[in-house]
């Protein structure tokens, strides 16, 4: 079964027109990347599998977004649920002005989980999920904006992880990062494909080369190609995603 | 002429300007400090007028305006807060919210003589709660509702909205977003609108003279529905309309200079605890 499908979506900010028809279907267990120039959409289709879209006012949505076989945008859905079973991570590492600790253990006071010795497990689990245990296992009760800026990333995956979701979705996760954070971000992708679906939009193209196992290229609204990043990467099928992925323009 | 003579130039009007304020300030406080600390013992502080107003202390009027501060917050505070959460993180950009905009700066540009009569007539007369401490708490806590809802608005505003996705993407309810994140973050400055307001009140005669001020009331309130003497009217009182006003004069400085102290406490308490919450924020 598919864990993400897109039908025939559509979707506009007021008049514009910024998702074209697109069809996607994403199986379990595996690391997609969405690459494509600025304001080509692949953000604003990421956004749409946990319903983050919603929150600007004057967009319409048209065709169906399935995850996990129920179309979330189906009346009757509760969002909040819906975001416990589909993570996100942003862009610029967003850690809450609290603890360590109480920035993982949000997810789940939010989510009515009050047993402190639940909540205390889960928080480690998350963080050695998140391989970040072992640098803040001594500064729990540190706030987190304390810790460097892939520290904290990695504290943002670490929070998503916590509330156990099944689709993990990134929007660039590493553009804000140095490259030695970046490369640890990298390997944790690698991992939690064992555990979760990922979906990341990324600007740099080696890095959807090196973590994703299928790719779609976006342009202009408009899903040019998606396919096996390997096909992807060495033998595009369109004009368009040669000349982009050789850096022709973009 | 150089840029770097402009830069000199612009550099000592800004610090003159500066320095101009700071004088005024230190002006008005060393003159009435000057005039005032004569008079300040613990007698004046603890006992009530006597001799016709020409002896005694001002501990009703300084008891008066402490209940009246702390009643017109518990008037303002919840209810300002709660209509800047409503204008800055549910009603978003629309109609109704540029309406309630509009509104409350109206309401904060309104004289407070005005609001001393709308008192009198709503609490004073139509409610039938008569000259006392809660028909004066309302209408000094509308005074001041504005100035708390702009300042809080202003507050909630500041908070990044990563901080908003960041907790809504982890399936918490907006409700929760407000109360477990976005609130904590913007109290030290929330506080700030507390501290400009409990200035406010303190200082202000008008809306009091009508709704709850007493002109000699040497007893001390016992419940809400009681009147109270207040320090800006006391100081109004015994500069303008008493027995012996030169017996007075010195009287009148150590009132204001009272009253000036209580404001300069608050703001320093408040500073305190915007400087507490604010560090208290980042572990909470």
């Amino acid at each position: 079964m598919m864990m993400i499908q897109a039908n025939n979506v559509d979707f506009y900010y007021g008049e514009f027109h910024a998702l074209k028809g697109i069809n996607m279907d994403i199986e379990p267990n595996t690391v997609t990347a969405f690459i494509g120039p600025s304001g080509c959409g692949k953000s604003t289709f990421l956004r749409l599998f946990n319903r983050m879209n919603d929150l600007i006012p004057g967009t319409k949505l048209q065709g169906e977004c399935i995850v996990n076989g129920t179309n979330i945008y189906r009346k009757g859905i509760n969002v909040d649920d819906l975001r416990k079973e589909v993570g996100m991570v942003f862009q610029k590492p967003n850690p809450f002005p609290k603890t360590i600790f109480e920035n993982v253990a949000y997810g789940l006071r939010v989510n009515g989980i009050n047993d402190s010795k639940v909540i205390k497990e889960r928080v480690e689990q998350s963080l050695m999920g998140a391989a970040l245990w072992e640098e803040v296992k001594d500064k729990l009760k540190k706030s987190a904006f304390e810790l460097s800026g892939g520290q904290q990333q990695r504290l943002c995956i670490a929070r998503a992880l916590a509330i156990q979701p099944s689709v993990l979705l990134m929007d660039e996760p590493a553009s804000a990062l140095d490259p030695i954070s970046t490369s640890k971000v990298e390997e944790l992708i690698h991992e939690l494909k064992n555990d979760y679906t990922i979906v990341i939009v990324t600007h740099n193209m080696q890095q959807a080369a090196r973590v994703s196992d299928k790719t779609g290229f976006f342009m202009l609204g408009e899903l040019v190609e998606y396919s096996d990043t390997k096909k992807m990467f060495f033998n595009p099928e369109k004009e368009q995603t040669q000349n982009y992925i050789t850096g022709r323009f973009g | 002429m150089g840029k770097k003579t402009d830069q000199q130039i612009a550099f000592w009007v800004f610090r003159i300007l500066g320095l101009i304020v700071v004088a005024i300030l230190c002006w008005i406080l060393g003159f009435i400090v000057w005039n005032g600390i004569g008079v300040i013992s613990w007698e004046f502080l603890t006992t009530a007028p006597t001799d016709g107003m020409t002896g005694g202390g001002i501990f009703p009027a300084i008891v008066g305006t402490f209940y009246l501060i702390i009643g017109s917050m518990i008037v303002a505070f919840p209810l300002g807060v709660m209509s800047a959460i409503y204008t800055t993180e549910y009603a978003g950009n629309g109609k109704t919210v540029r309406f309630i905009r509009i509104m409350t700066n109206n309401l904060s540009g309104i004289p407070s003589i005005i609001f001393g009569l709308f008192g009198m007539s709503l609490f004073v007369n139509t409610l039938g709660w008569g000259d006392s401490i809660i028909a004066g708490s309302f209408t000094l806590g509308l005074l001041v509702l504005p100035l708390v809802i702009r300042t809080t608005e202003e507050a909630l505003k500041a908070i990044p909205d990563s901080f908003r996705t960041g907790s809504l993407a982890l399936g918490a309810t907006k409700l929760q977003t407000i109360k477990r994140v976005i609130l904590p973050m913007a109290f030290p400055n929330i506080i700030t609108g507390l501290i400009l307001s409990i200035g406010r009140v303190s200082g202000e005669t008008a809306p009091i003279l009508f709704t709850v001020a007493a002109y000699f009331l040497p007893k001390l309130p016992t419940g809400i529905f009681d009147q109270v003497m207040a320090l800006p009217y006391h100081l109004y009182v015994i500069s303008t309309s008493g027995i012996d006003l030169n017996a007075t004069r010195p009287m009148a400085y150590g009132t204001a200079l009272v009253l000036i102290a209580i404001v300069l406490i608050m703001n320093l308490l408040a500073s305190f605890l915007r400087r507490y919450f604010g560090k208290k924020v980042k572990t909470n």
